[in-house]
């Protein structure tokens, strides 16, 4: 094994290959919140008093609140008062109206993450809204979206553009007082995407947004709400990566999604945020609060998450399926190492007739690492014929990582049915001698075994996420073979 | 914020004075830690969806009076011992006297017996999670110590009969102690049941040590009448190639909480538990059980079946803890349910919490109904539709009853799971 060794040592050594800077002026406030600081966010966004009544609300309730401590993960506490509540992209006179106009230092940064957005764009045919720290500062392929009534553009446009269709569902999905970090979200959020798929649309291409956690010390309060009317359907993807940093930052992001009868809405992310270095020392704090309602019969929301980056992770992807056949999916991987904590799942909370839910959960541990499946199917008394079939998998790659299930069901309908199944295991030495006898050094036979292991997830992701994902573990888990 | 209500200083107060010096003082000891013990509320995790159950009115705090002598109709063949309100009734009690075997009661023992028992005592419990054990140990008046010496074999099962005995409202707090030595082996069927029909509660431990080779089997059958709540906790430790079986079996009360906690502790210790449970009216039943895997290469086996009724509430809390050092551990837990109306509720959480990479883990939970088509297969043959419905919920439940080992046990379970399913689909 000393080879082998010394190859696990060289590629621990490897650094993260997202960790830069970009240098561009950030128009940043002082650390700190209070009222003030919430009223001049507000201001300096130039919402309507709707809003800035919405967000205080909220920022009362939330000091009434206590942060939660049941999760499988331990951190020093975050405080609240020394992180920074905004900050943009320094802008000059207007919003860039296309990518010429872009800063081109911008530009670089996403092109050294592998995802030039032109070209990206062009190719996959992908509408980009590039939030890079708080503000969207460029939006493509606005046009063919707009010819078919799509909207998509920042939460902040539609809040000034859309009032009637932000107030009717803007915390109707996630109230402010729902969690701690939903609250402290509802009061600071800065900015985030907002989509209107109109009755009977098809959108015409997949909509994505790629994150970006840039200036030290800010923490990014996202929010994304996506309505999908009647008979409509849309597919999103979200894609994270973060520059590297020594000290936490916090990321506490709140996603709605609304389908009314007969809509369809597909939501993939690939979270690849900096997960501190081999020590443990540094990364991001992922506490994000993400939930669908399924309002309309036969109406459907669909999660596709591949979690590989943050040192916490602190996210269950939800449905809330209220409507006469409607379905609840989530797949997910989620991929732990060196010292990186994940609690993770989901909820599919069945209350309508006929309900169905599908839930699979791929964890893989390595390293020092700890990853937990934490999910909740419940069956209200009027899920009449609803089912669930749920599988979560646990793989642990080195003696050192630890691999947690808690599922919570509860049935009160006994014409609901459930299954559930959960096995945990490590790769084989038989895999291992099968793959190396044939020549495949150790680093590659795991990345194999673990693709494999994670195919059923892949599969549900769009194709240049599939691939991107797929990447993403080989980089995540080098360094995690001896 | 308002304060979470605390356990009632009445449950405090001095207890009777009859045991040896030692167990007097860890009664007090525990006692003391128990002032201001918060109750368990619906945010307290390991009680979130029984604390509604749970009633600990004042009038519990009395520890219901022994009168030494036990209610009629207790009459066992075989080895049996008798418990009043948590008090031993020797009058009653039939057990031989076998070498290598010794059953005495707490209050008959020795300064040096009572000092070794009052260091052993509460060790298999986590504290945390069986909470309500300790207040047993802060108040129990009697108890049971069986200690096998290495080699020792109990030819036939053991009954402990505990009465509770609810003519006037207080607790019982029965009490029971294991030392397995070496290689021995016991089969103990501790059974609970009620006279009178005030509002009383039973809180009742069980505690098993298994030194290298021993195998205990222990079955549980929880009888108590309608008006006693029922807390329950069972501990066992087992060293190096010990086996522990348990076999519970529960019918549903006002509360019905039992606590399972198994330490596998020596390389090849095994251990199988069995549950099953059925409620029906407005009854609750809640098992909550661990398995902690501390040393490598054990095994654990773990099968729960629920079956709800009408308005009831059945909950299984299952926990498989495999530890750092823990390699070439196999676990395997299963908990099935079978929900009757859909104005009851099945809640589960089969939970790995898993610390050691070389081991197989697996669980699985189902949650439905009876098969339409089962059903249907029997109507066509002439069966009528109710008779249909109990045998299939019999059938769903009658395989972990078959493996009760002691037939004249798994005949009266066999008996009254009947009649509750008569019951059950009389109304229907």
């Amino acid at each position: 094994m000393a080879n082998t060794d010394k190859q696990v040592n060289e590629l621990i050594k490897r650094e993260y290959e997202h960790g830069f800077v970009t240098e561009i002026e950030a128009d940043t406030f002082e650390p700190g919140l209070n009222e003030d600081v919430i009223r001049r966010l507000s201001a300096i966004k130039g919402e309507p008093e709707f809003m800035l009544e919405w967000r205080l609300k909220a920022y009362r309730r939330w000091l009434e609140m206590e942060e939660p401590e049941w999760a499988h993960v331990h951190y020093p506490k975050v405080d609240y008062q020394s992180i920074s509540y905004y900050s943009a992209p320094k802008r000059k006179e207007d919003m860039p109206q296309s990518l010429d106009e872009v800063d081109p230092e911008l530009l670089r940064t996403y092109e050294k993450l592998g995802i030039p957005l032109h070209e990206r764009a062009a190719l996959a045919g992908v509408a980009v809204d590039a939030v890079f720290d708080s503000v969207s500062v460029a939006t493509t392929f606005k046009e063919p979206l707009a010819k078919a009534g799509v909207i998509f553009c920042s939460i902040s446009e539609a809040v000034k553009e859309h009032p009637e269709l932000v107030k009717k569902y803007l915390g109707s999905v996630v109230p402010a007082g729902d969690n701690y970090f939903a609250g402290l979200n509802a009061a600071t959020f800065s900015d985030g995407t907002f989509v209107y798929v109109p009755k009977g649309v098809r959108c015409p291409m997949e909509l994505s947004t790629y994150f970006r956690i840039n200036a030290a010390n800010t923490g990014q309060f996202e929010r994304t709400l996506i309505i999908a009317e009647a008979g409509s359907y849309v597919s999103y993807l979200e894609g994270c990566t973060a520059p590297m940093r020594d000290e936490n930052q916090l990321h506490a992001a709140v996603v709605e999604l609304v389908a009314l009868d007969d809509a369809q809405i597909k939501y993939s992310t690939v979270q690849n945020w900096y997960p501190g270095d081999e020590n443990g020392k540094g990364g991001i704090y992922n506490f994000v609060t993400k939930r669908g309602a399924c309002i309309g019969k036969n109406s459907k929301i669909s999660w596709t998450q591949v979690e590989t980056g943050s040192a916490i992770t602190w996210k269950y992807p939800s449905c809330i399926l209220r409507g006469e056949n409607s379905v609840g999916e989530f797949y997910s991987v989620a991929l732990t190492n060196n010292y990186q904590q994940a609690d993770t799942g989901t909820k599919m909370i069945h209350l309508g007739k006929n309900t169905s839910s599908t839930i699979i959960s791929k964890g893989i541990s390595a390293g020092h690492s700890s990853n937990a499946y934490r999910g909740l199917v419940k069956f209200g008394p009027g899920a009449e014929g609803a089912r669930n079939f749920t599988q979560c998998d646990s793989l642990l790659i080195g003696d050192k990582s630890a691999a947690h299930t808690f599922p919570y069901i509860e049935s009160k309908n006994k014409g609901a049915m459930l299954e559930h199944e959960a096995t945990t295991s490590k790769v084989s030495d038989e895999q291992m001698f099968l793959c190396r006898q044939r020549g495949i050094d150790p680093e590659q036979a795991v990345s194999m075994i673990v693709n494999g292991f994670c195919k059923e997830v892949f599969k549900e992701l769009p194709m240049e996420f599939a691939v991107e994902a797929g990447k993403l573990l080989e980089v995540s888990l080098e360094g995690s073979v001896g | 914020m308002i304060a979470a209500p605390t356990l009632s200083s009445a449950f405090l107060d001095a207890p009777g004075q009859s045991l040896p010096s030692p167990l007097l003082k860890l009664r007090e000891q525990r006692g003391k830690a128990l002032v201001d013990m918060p109750l368990p509320t619906r945010k307290t995790e390991n009680w979130k969806y029984s604390s509604r159950y749970l009633k600990l009115d004042e009038a519990l705090a009395k520890t219901l009076p022994s009168a030494g002598k036990s209610g009629p109709g207790l009459a066992v063949a075989g080895y049996h011992v008798v418990f009043h309100n948590g008090v031993m009734v020797p009058e009653a009690s039939d057990y031989p006297d076998i070498a290598g075997i010794e059953i005495k009661r707490f209050v008959d023992l020795d300064d040096d017996e009572a000092r070794e028992l009052a260091e052993r005592l509460d060790n298999t419990l986590d504290s945390k999670a069986a909470q309500m054990a300790r207040l047993n140990t802060a108040r129990f008046e009697d108890g049971l110590l069986i200690r096998l010496q290495a080699d020792a074999v109990l030819d036939q099962p053991l009954y402990i009969i505990c009465e509770t005995d609810a003519s006037s409202a207080g607790t019982a707090y029965p009490r029971i102690y294991v030392d397995a030595g070496r290689h021995s082996q016991i089969t103990l069927v501790e059974e609970h049941i009620t006279s009178g029909s005030e509002p009383a509660m039973t809180n009742t431990v069980t505690e098993f040590a298994l030194s290298e080779g021993a195998h205990v089997t222990s079955v549980r059958l929880s009888l108590d009448g309608d008006t006693v709540q029922h807390i329950g906790a069972t501990g066992a430790r087992l060293h190096a190639n010990a086996r522990f079986e348990n076999h519970t079996v529960g019918f549903g009360g006002p509360l019905r909480r039992h606590d399972l906690q198994v330490r596998l502790e020596g390389p090849g210790a095994e251990c199988r538990l069995n549950g099953v449970v059925v409620t029906q009216g407005k009854q609750h039943y809640d098992n909550h059980t661990t398995i902690e895997h501390v040393a490598p290469h054990c095994n654990s086996e773990e099968t729960y079946r629920n079956i709800a009724a009408d308005e009831s509430h059945a909950i299984f809390n299952g926990r498989i803890h495999i530890h750092p050092d823990a390699q070439k551990s196999n676990a395997n837990m299963s908990n099935k349910n079978l929900l009757l109306s859909t104005g009851a509720e099945i809640d589960t959480k089969p939970e790995l919490e898993i610390y050691a990479d070389d081991v197989k883990c697996a669980h699985g939970a189902t949650v439905g109904q009876l098969n339409d088509e089962s059903i249907f297969y029997l109507v066509s043959r002439g069966i009528g539709r109710q008779e249909a419905r109990a045998l299939l919920s019999m059938a769903f439940i009658n395989e972990l009853v078959e493996q009760i080992p002691v037939d004249s046990v798994k005949d009266t379970v066999q008996a009254r799971l009947n009649r509750f399913f008569d019951q059950t689909f009389d109304e229907a």
